[in-house]
């Protein structure tokens, strides 16, 4: 075996979800018999599990197209990506260095932090889809 | 979370699948090779992507099989340093908590990466003890938030003890320590109570 290149690129999680489904990868555990392994099979149900489940690849080519204006490291792309920051926490948790990042706009000029951030947060709102309400949410909704 | 590795290997192809189309057979028989598989410093192995090329097809002396020159690309389970990921507690010990993405479950979060004030309970439960004197607890099936703070990639052992844990070949430390990190709860009720207070104030 010789490693060519160990890193041949990173995938968001969309793009691994996808190529699972490509792949014939379902929910139902007998259905995965034949087409997709096991332990494809559990990565799919997890991924099912994070915002990349309904997203789509315009979705992501708009946010990357609209986050040029906030400077962030590939890196932090990656992981909003992944995990679509809802709240401020969210996003410190995300983006490294976010308070001296977000504390500069589009023309380098200094600008309020937390306001930059929600700008932030605003946008990723708009431009990734929301995640889906959680089953257990569903069936309240329906006891109701 | 997911990178691609591009690797060559000589393939041996064993004659019993010889009936299959060539490309199926290496894909076959790479997925039988790699999949679920820890290749050291690469990752886990989930899926073989694409094949880029097959060459030779030789059979070497003394051998039953022809030899087939295959590059190809494998999906990795390879999370980057600084990378968030979200999993399930599984476990809590003296040393800290062990954490499950349900593929994937040797990931530990030790004592010393965690916010600042999370002590043992008198139960052996993690808590995160706060300054306004509550009392959090890590629990197990909690989702929680890390940060992927090194990864290891442990060598085989010459010889096990009975009471030593089973061998994981690939080991993620995480940490909870930051802003934004820790139980998805935790940071799930600011947001609802700044909702209420919006509701409030309409």
């Amino acid at each position: 075996m010789k490693i060519q290149k160990a890193n041949a690129g990173i995938l968001t999680n969309f793009e691994v979800l996808d190529f699972l489904q490509t792949r014939g990868a379902k929910v139902d555990p007998m259905g995965c018999l034949g087409a997709v392994a096991a332990s494809e099979c559990k990565v799919y149900e997890y991924l099912l599990k994070t915002p990349a489940c309904n997203q789509t690849r315009e979705s992501i080519y708009e946010f990357v197209k609209r986050s040029e204006g906030f400077k962030l490291a590939e890196a932090d792309k990656l992981n909003v990506i992944n995990w679509r920051p809802s709240s401020a926490a969210d996003a410190y948790a995300m983006i490294e260095e976010c308070g001296k990042r977000f504390s500069k706009d589009d023309q380098g000029e200094a600008c309020d932090e937390d306001e930059r951030v929600q700008e932030f947060l605003d946008m990723v709102k708009e431009v990734l889809p929301p995640p889906p309400p959680k089953a257990e949410a569903e069936a309240e909704a329906v006891q109701e | 979370m997911f990178a691609l590795s591009q690797i060559e290997h000589d393939l041996p192809m064993p004659p019993h699948l010889l009936s299959r189309p060539l490309p199926d057979a290496i894909k076959a028989e790479l997925e039988r090779l790699f999949l679920d598989k820890v290749i050291a410093n690469l990752g886990l192995c989930v899926s073989v992507y694409d094949i880029r090329s097959i060459e030779g097809g030789s059979i070497h002396p003394g051998q039953g099989c022809s030899t087939y020159k295959v590059s190809f690309r494998l999906l990795m389970f390879k999370p980057f340093n600084g990378e968030v990921l979200v999993g399930r507690i599984i476990g809590y010990d003296d040393k800290g908590l062990q954490v499950s993405l349900d593929f994937f479950s040797d990931i530990s979060i030790p004592g010393h990466l965690m916010q600042f004030g999370t002590v043992r309970g008198p139960d052996g439960r993690w808590m995160l003890k706060t300054e306004d004197g509550d009392e959090l607890y890590l629990d197990l099936d909690d989702e929680i938030r890390f940060l992927v703070s090194s990864t290891k990639y442990p060598r085989i052992p010459i010889d096990q003890k009975e009471d030593d844990p089973p061998f994981a070949p690939m080991q993620i430390v995480g940490s909870i320590k930051g802003d934004g990190l820790g139980l998805l709860a935790w940071w799930a009720a600011d947001e609802e109570e700044g909702e209420e207070a919006a509701e409030q104030e309409q």
